[in-house]
């Protein structure tokens, strides 16, 4: 059965919603994607729904007291705990409402951070509320390292990048590990749904928040967000970056519903050399042409150990 | 970056850091000089609790190591901090200041005396601390604070604000003292001879009375011997200010404006928070029975101030928490209100 959500594409920009719930004003810099990736969440989340949001950029640009650009319930959490709080939400929400004392709606818990908030100091919180179960959603906006605190590395930033703590020289290629395959890490959580998105495919993601606002149970959304001040590129790049890094295949756009990958995105037949994606960065200028291609084959097997599992995550479910 | 460098120079080869404002120059500089010493290891660790627990590995390996943060950092790392004092592990924890409690912001503040001073985190413990007031104390007291750490085995704190940590004044690095720590403390493999045990559990309630007990006679060794303060313009002083850190160097342009209008005002900082110069302050007060005491806080030193003068002396109170750093100017006018005023003066809020 063909749902709405399968045919979104067709008729998307009069489905999506007109009210702005991230709204201008705030201090996010030029070709900021993050902070775009915030308000096309928001879009696919409506109304009904709790923020909270680790410390990172987005608390930073979005709450400088007494404004704010948020027009959602919003909580702003120390740096290690947003998914722990999202947690303690949702369960409270749950209990007002069986006890009567709030409507019986559904409102959404919402936990956002950014990757050094997700994959290294907030990961312990993360991993805890999936384990839980908690009816909530988790979502990463990806933009490779420590922004808010002057581009120092973490664990999502990619082979290769310079940063202010993993600076490239002469004996030094930049940041030394490969980026953590967090969403990996949420599919082996057994989550009902798992996926990646990018601001750039703004229909894709927002129908991937929609469809994770509707799983029962927790679900995890790792969003890339380019970061012009971060990448050192150019702010007009922002929306080309976040398609190349896609149709390099650096980074696919699929899901994981209960187990089963499908990439929802068409991918080109032969990808983009990844350097087309890596020359656009300033933080990549320094690799020399055996680290770009060692980069090259890195992001080809990724590619094709995802494109296995899309091809037998079926038959695995079905055995 | 001026600690980086003096952390180096004294013989330091182990750094974990986590991102945090006002202190990410540090753990960047580390990140570029470490690797350009031999053996120097700079890791980014994914938390600050991972980093503090990375230090006390190479501490217990016999390495010179250091981590760094700002206050929610530091309240973090208190785990690792515990736990170094309970096993007797030399470490340097450098605490950039900032605002408080919680997240707070990070403009520089006095807020986490309290923290340093009395152990920080649980159990019967105590923690060197170090207050430097200017980029060559920085300099020299981070080589101390590895010396004293060894010494008595023992974590040490340089306890800094924002404002420390964004300074730049001309600096000389004095020449690091030869290391003095025995091999027997570190663990590198017994080779022959027996096991080396390095302990923090110790279940049986006796013997860990008896540990704490030694650890408090460290302590007391501590206390008698490492008081450290600077006294500046006392002679002929009718009200002496208590101040440290960044605190002190606004009182010290202050003074000289006193001076001008008449108001004979002496300056005593204390440069080791723990120990607190205790026998200094209380001989002053034989001499000057008037303290103001001036932190970037709601009053935490007072306290220990108080307890120094024993009601030996009158003592104000002048604070300004929050990140909020006055002026010499500001800071001149208050003294000369409070002290002028004598209704209001002695009240402590």
């Amino acid at each position: 059965m063909k749902g709405i959500v399968e045919n979104f594409d067709l008729y998307a920009p009069k489905l999506v919603d007109k009210e702005e719930y991230f709204s201008s004003g705030h201090r996010a810099c030029q070709g900021c994607g993050e902070a775009l990736a915030v308000r096309l969440m928001c879009k696919g989340l409506g109304k009904d729904t709790v923020i909270t949001n680790a410390t990172g950029c987005m608390e930073v640009i979005s709450s400088l007291y007494p404004t704010t650009a948020w027009k959602l319930p919003w909580i702003h959490v120390a740096f290690p705990n947003s998914a722990a709080v999202g947690a303690g939400v949702e369960s409270a929400l749950k209990v007002l409402r069986r006890k009567g004392k709030i409507a019986d709606r559904d409102v959404k818990t919402v936990s956002i951070g950014g990757d050094g908030g997700s994959v290294d100091i907030g990961f312990q919180a993360i991993s805890g509320s999936m384990e839980r179960g908690h009816n909530m959603i988790y979502v990463c906006f990806d933009n490779e390292a420590y922004m808010n605190t002057g581009i120092q590395r973490s664990g999502a930033t990619p082979f290769g990048a310079s940063t202010t703590t993993a600076p490239a020289g002469a004996a030094s290629v930049g940041n030394k590990t490969w980026k953590k395959n967090m969403p990996e890490i949420m599919v082996a959580h057994n989550v009902p749904y798992v996926a990646t998105a990018c601001h750039s495919y703004p229909i894709d993601f927002i129908n991937k928040v929609k469809k994770a606002r509707s799983v029962k149970g927790p679900a995890y959304i790792h969003c890339l967000a380019v970061c012009p001040t971060g990448w050192r590129s150019s702010s007009d790049t922002c929306i080309k970056l976040g398609r190349l890094a896609v149709e390099t295949g650096f980074f696919p756009l699929y899901e994981v519903e209960n187990g089963k990958y499908r990439l929802t995105i068409e991918m080109p037949k032969k990808l983009r050399p990844v350097e087309d994606y890596l020359k656009l960065q300033g933080r990549f200028r320094h690799l020399t042409p055996d680290q770009m291609k060692q980069f090259q084959e890195r992001v080809t097997l990724e590619y094709k150990k995802l494109m296995n599992k899309v091809k037998y995550s079926k038959s695995w479910l079905e055995m | 970056m001026l600690i980086g460098e003096a952390a180096i120079r004294a013989g330091c080869r182990f750094y974990a850091g986590y991102p945090i404002t006002p202190q990410n120059e540090l753990t960047e500089y580390m990140s570029e000089n470490m690797r350009k010493v031999k053996d120097g290891i700079f890791i980014q660790s994914e938390s600050e609790i991972a980093a503090i627990h990375m230090v006390t590995g190479a501490s217990a390996a016999g390495v010179r190591a250091m981590t760094s943060s700002s206050s929610p950092g530091i309240s973090l790392k208190q785990d690792g901090i515990s736990s170094l004092a309970a096993c007797e592990l030399p470490a340097v924890i450098v605490n950039m200041m900032r605002g408080g409690p919680g997240l707070g912001n990070i403009a520089p503040a006095q807020g986490d005396y309290f923290q340093a001073t009395r152990g920080g985190g649980h159990g019967d413990y105590r923690t060197i601390v170090l207050a430097p007031a200017s980029c060559q104390e920085l300099a020299d007291l981070t080589m101390d604070a590895f010396d004293l750490a060894d010494e008595y085995r023992n974590p040490a704190i340089i306890l800094a604000d924002g404002m420390m940590g964004q300074m730049m004044e001309p600096t000389v690095f004095k020449k690091a003292k030869p290391r003095n720590y025995s091999e027997s403390f570190m663990l590198r493999g017994a080779g022959k001879g027996k096991s080396k045990i390095i302990k923090g559990l110790v279940l049986p309630p006796l013997e860990m009375e008896e540990h704490n007990w030694k650890l408090a006679r460290k302590y007391q060794v501590i206390s008698d011997k490492e008081t450290r303060h600077e006294a500046f313009n006392l002679d002929n002083a009718e009200l002496v200010v208590v101040a440290y850190g960044t605190a002190a160097r606004i009182t010290k342009g202050a003074i000289k404006r006193l001076g001008e209008s008449g108001l004979r005002v002496g300056l005593f900082r204390p440069i080791t928070l723990w120990p607190f110069p205790v026998k200094a302050l209380r001989e002053l007060s034989h001499k000057v029975k008037n303290f103001l005491v001036f932190e970037m806080s709601t009053g935490q030193m007072l306290e220990d101030v108080r307890l120094a003068l024993q009601g030996y002396a009158n003592i104000d109170f002048h604070g300004r928490p929050g990140g909020v750093v006055p002026t010499p100017a500001e800071f001149a006018i208050a003294v000369e209100r409070e002290f002028r005023d004598k209704d209001t003066y002695g009240r402590q809020f």
